[in-house]
């Protein structure tokens, strides 16, 4: 390897660090223009100051953040943004673990096939399937016929918080699949045999193998559904009528509505540092898992 | 466990060795993975199931271990019928192949879990576990994880996982076969050694014939899923009962013939075939044929067959000759001793092998 | 290296030749999209293009007065629209950011024959369409055109009521207006008889956040009753056969403002101006009206019976007068109000 690379390096006169710099090169540019850049407009946002009629006044002042973190109204926001989102990240574990675990153990074909039933509500957009649930949950809808059916009341499942965690789990619920299965590449069925004949039930060897075996996995989804959920807006508005307040949707409505776009902002950065703190926690959790 | 009334299972009546396995059989569709095992195994006793890849040997042990489903058939241990047992329950100790070490616990806690899982007390879990780790000579590797350890390393841990719970049984599938060549022949003699000096009843998967002859009282030699021959390694060597038998363990000749009257011909020579008419095959193992310049001596129960040098390979400590004779290739090896020289291709030489070397099965 | 000069002449020759040929100018117009732009394009742009053969006219669609000011303020150096119409108090926002030029009879003489509400005191455009809040009712549910708007509170329309809640100005309209129904005075000052007003309806409400539109769910039926503006409540009674109606209750109704800006510094230059000054001629705002049935700003616009019908003119005892500007100031508090307690008797 070495005496094949050594005349490559001189002809080329780069090291491999240097050839490693110029590969990152591109992805450190589209990071620095589409993300980086961004971050700092909306940093520099919040530091503006807005009148009431919306009106922007360009200033550097502290004056919004001050505002927003003395709001009890904010930290109703985060509490609720947060709880909500673990509620619908733990729902969407729960829901995918057993789909993932299937799809690990089965092979060929059928495998392909499966495998595209969970991939395909990815090529539909989340408006449109929030929607295809707005009919299946809606007081005329297919749940309210079936409970009608069998003479019971249905429930209010639409228009508050109970209809905007089943839109949410089942739109997230491809995302933790496939970090599922990314991280299930340590699960041989091997491990399960020699618990199986060490003594071990199945219900032991799903706590004491398979479940351990499978963090990584689970760290990984619920770090990807925790992050989608708490910055997701379409489906709460479309499925929440108004009574569930998260940042993601407030920040759409000082934006878009009451055009306070320093608030927007500011609200925006504390959503970033959520998306921090959560990526925190997944590598502290990764290293204990690891 | 349930124990089986006597009249209940015709088999079982001859069931006379710790672990039975009587007409145990498993189908996928057409194909007889494991076609009528009938086997036994006293206690104490070392048996290898031997033959090539896809012969059912694996399919077998994981019967017995609970871990495949078996199509029909019964697995009897010490008078119970454990055929419908769930693996888990079943008091065996596997080894795998793959070790299948659980890699998120160190190798103390790997050890330590079939005594969890059977409820042992702590103090004596621990015990346990610290006699278990220097029966395998790993004392001070505790707390290494699976992944810091080496392949025979990793290999002892499994088997003293395995053998920490004092199973019944202990299975072994294939255990050294991910070993370099002079770890493997170390690593079967200690396999060897604690299984004798604990006294547990094993059942040794393999493919190679040297393991499964050195260090194990019985080879039950398998083969399209059938077993071909049960026997001590001394039988199934010298005594092979079927072709396949005679053919997969040690080198051999194998020339073709007919037989009529008793005798065979092949390669002009008459061989005693008693019982046999037709076509048959006729085998004898090269470092049993000797070579020389002169016919032996009549009388001397050799058969004898001239014919020239086609080729010699030395190969230090053997001597092999390919001789063509009677229209056919045979060879014929030696132990080298020192000062002998190698005949040239073209000299020729007479070709003589005992009869009772002589191995002759109806042509398939 | 003549050559190159030569054929470098040639291009700027052709170029000013072209440019002398089309003698052209062209304008963009940003309002809103969907049916606004549909029928807005239909009868008001094409008609001017075809008077003014030498200005061609772009209409560029956006979801939402706010979108607008988006991209005004993104484009602030550079402008690329000259033509604005969009929410008064968004123009209010855009008028204190400067960026818009002061639309008066100096620019766009038929400013003189506009109603006075139409002339918004420190908003530098002025009002092209007049809209109100009206009740909105399933025909088939509902036969007889709710009396009040607190038929919204009737046990029998439990979780059938839609309404667009608060920060959306037809919640803020509704409070408003039960405000003065149950005795307010200065809705600038408080809200509390509208809020507590609301929260009898709020246990009835389906959602506070009708999508795509307010006017869907009761045009199926999803829902019964809500409120909305007249404009699309009209359009969508024409295209729904009648199913759904719209009525103004015996509260009353508040006028929501549409404005048309002249945007600083835009490319259109005079074009824009000529625009905006036929935007507001008595036969524009009569072909608009007729279309999509916004009240017209126009003192001398000769509407047709039909389409007056479908209008608030007739209505104008009925309509509380509302300082949107003023009411911007206090727009926070009383959506906290409103987070407070008519959102948790919705629960």
């Amino acid at each position: 390897m070495n005496t094949l690379a050594l005349p490559a390096r001189e002809a080329r006169g780069m090291s491999p660090a240097a050839v490693a710099m110029w590969l990152l090169l591109p992805i450190a540019l589209v990071n620095a223009v589409g993300f980086l850049w961004p971050v700092v407009n909306l940093l520099r946002m919040s530091l503006n100051e807005s009148e009431a009629t919306g009106a922007l006044i360009d200033t550097v002042s502290l004056a919004t953040w001050r505002n927003v973190l003395t709001d009890s109204f904010t930290l109703e926001l985060i509490g609720n943004s947060i709880g909500v989102s673990l509620f619908i990240t733990l729902l969407t574990l729960v829901a995918s673990y057993p789909i993932a675990i299937y799809l690990h153990r089965s092979s060929g074909l059928w495998r392909t096939v499966l495998l595209v039933l969970v991939i395909a509500p990815l090529l539909t957009s989340a408006v449109v399937r929030t929607y295809g649930w707005i009919a299946i949950l809606s007081n005329q809808g297919l749940v309210a016929n079936l409970l009608a059916a069998f003479g019971l009341a249905p429930p209010r499942l639409m228009f508050n918080l109970t209809g905007v965690v089943i839109g949410l789990t089942e739109i997230l619920m491809p995302y933790m699949i496939l970090a599922l299965l990314s991280g299930f590449g340590r699960l041989d069925p091997r491990y399960e045999e020699a618990a199986l004949t060490l003594g071990a039930t199945p219900l032991k060897t799903f706590w004491r193998v398979v479940l351990p075996l499978t963090a990584p996995g689970m760290a990984l989804g619920c770090l990807l559904c925790f992050v989608l959920a708490i910055s997701s807006f379409v489906t709460p508005k479309l499925l929440g009528g108004g009574r569930v307040f998260l940042l993601a949707t407030e920040i759409y409505d000082q934006a878009i509505v009451t055009l306070n776009w320093p608030v927007a902002a500011t609200l925006s950065m504390i959503v970033l540092v959520l998306f921090g703190a959560a990526l925190a926690l997944y590598t502290r959790a990764l290293r204990r898992i690891a | 466990m349930m124990s089986i009334r006597p009249d209940e299972i015709q088999g079982l009546k001859q069931a006379e060795g710790f672990l039975s396995l009587r007409g145990l059989t498993r189908r996928y569709g057409n194909f007889n993975a494991v076609d009528d095992l009938n086997l036994d195994v006293a206690k104490g006793e070392l048996v290898a199931f031997l033959g090539p890849s896809g012969c059912g040997k694996t399919t077998s042990l994981r019967m017995i271990a609970g871990l495949a489903p078996s199509t029909s058939g019964h697995i009897v241990v010490d008078g119970h019928d454990i055929t419908g047992v769930p693996p888990y329950r079943r008091d065996m100790g596997l080894v795998f192949q793959s070790y299948a070490l659980f890699p998120h616990m160190d190798v103390a806690r790997n050890i330590a879990f079939g005594l969890e899982m059977r409820k042992v007390g702590k103090a004596e879990a621990q015990e346990r576990v610290r006699e278990a780790i220097a029966l395998v000579r790993l004392s001070g590797k505790e707390q290494h994880r699976p992944a810091q350890l080496s392949g025979g390393q990793q290999q002892r841990v499994a088997l003293a996982r395995a053998l920490v719970v004092r199973p019944s049984i202990l299975l072994l599938d294939e255990p050294l076969s991910n070993l370099d060549a002079k770890l493997r022949e170390e690593m079967r003699n200690e396999i060897r050694d604690i299984q004798k000096r604990l006294g547990i009843t094993a059942i040794f998967v393999t493919h190679d014939q040297m393991e499964a002859l050195t260090i194990c009282d019985k080879v039950a030699v398998m083969n399209h899923g059938r077993l071909e021959q049960l026997g001590t390694p001394l039988d199934i060597y010298e005594h092979p009962s079927t072709a396949f038998v005679a053919g997969f363990v040690g080198r051999i000749n194998r020339l073709a013939g007919t037989a009529s009257g008793g005798l065979a011909e092949v390669a002009g020579v008459q061989v005693a075939a008693p019982g046999f008419d037709g076509r048959v095959e006729v085998m004898v193992r090269p470092h049993r044929v000797s070579l020389s310049a002169y016919a032996p001596p009549a009388g001397d129960d050799r058969y004898a067959l001239a014919g020239t040098v086609a080729r010699a390979t030395f190969a230090g400590d053997i001597l092999e000759y390919e001789v063509e004779a009677g229209g056919v290739l045979m060879k014929s090896e030696a132990a080298t001793r020192g000062g002998e020289g190698v005949l040239a291709p073209g000299t020729p030489v007479i070709l003589s092998w005992h009869r009772r070397d002589t191995f002759v099965y109806a042509a398939s | 290296m003549t050559t190159s000069v030569k054929l470098a002449a040639a291009i700027l020759a052709l170029g000013l030749l072209t440019q002398g040929v089309r003698a052209q100018s062209s304008i963009t117009v940003m309002g809103y999209s969907g049916l606004f732009q549909e029928r807005y394009t239909k009868a008001v742009v094409e008609p001017f293009m075809r008077a003014h053969p030498d200005i061609q006219v772009t209409y560029f669609p956006l979801p939402s007065s706010a979108a607008m000011l988006g991209n005004l303020r993104a484009q602030k150096a550079a402008p690329q629209a000259d033509v604005v119409i969009m929410d008064v108090s968004v123009s209010k926002a855009g008028t204190d950011e400067k960026l818009f030029d002061k639309i008066d009879e100096s620019n766009a003489p038929n400013v003189r024959d506009l109603y006075p509400a139409a002339r918004i005191p420190d908003v530098a455009g002025v009002g092209v369409t007049f809209d109100n809040l009206v009740m909105l009712y399933n025909a088939e549910a509902v036969k007889e055109p709710p009396a009040s708007w607190m038929a919204m509170a009737d046990k029998a329309n439990e979780g059938k009521v839609v309404i667009p809640g608060i920060p959306d100005i037809q919640g803020v309209s509704l409070v408003i207006i039960l405000n003065k129904a149950n005795g307010g005075t200065d809705y600038l000052k408080d809200v509390s008889k509208g809020i507590a007003a609301m929260t009898e309806i709020a246990p009835n409400v389906q959602t506070w956040e009708p999508k795509p539109e307010v006017y869907v769910p009761i045009v199926t039926g999803q829902a019964v009753l809500g409120a909305g503006w007249n404009a699309r409540a009209q359009v969508n009674n024409q295209t729904s056969g009648g199913k759904l109606k719209a009525a103004i209750p015996q509260e009353g109704t508040v006028f929501q403002i549409n404005t048309i800006n002249l945007v600083a510094n835009g490319p259109g230059g005079e074009a824009a101006k000529t625009f905006v000054n036929y935007a507001l001629s008595p036969e524009a705002q009569k072909a608009f009206t007729e279309s999509m049935f916004y009240a017209p700003t126009n003192t001398k616009a000769q509407i047709s019976p039909e389409a007056l019908d479908r209008t608030a003119v007739k209505f104008m005892d009925k309509v509380i007068p509302v300082d949107w500007i003023a009411l911007a100031k206090v727009r926070e508090s009383i959506g906290e109000q409103w987070r407070r307690r008519v959102l948790p008797a919705s629960r």
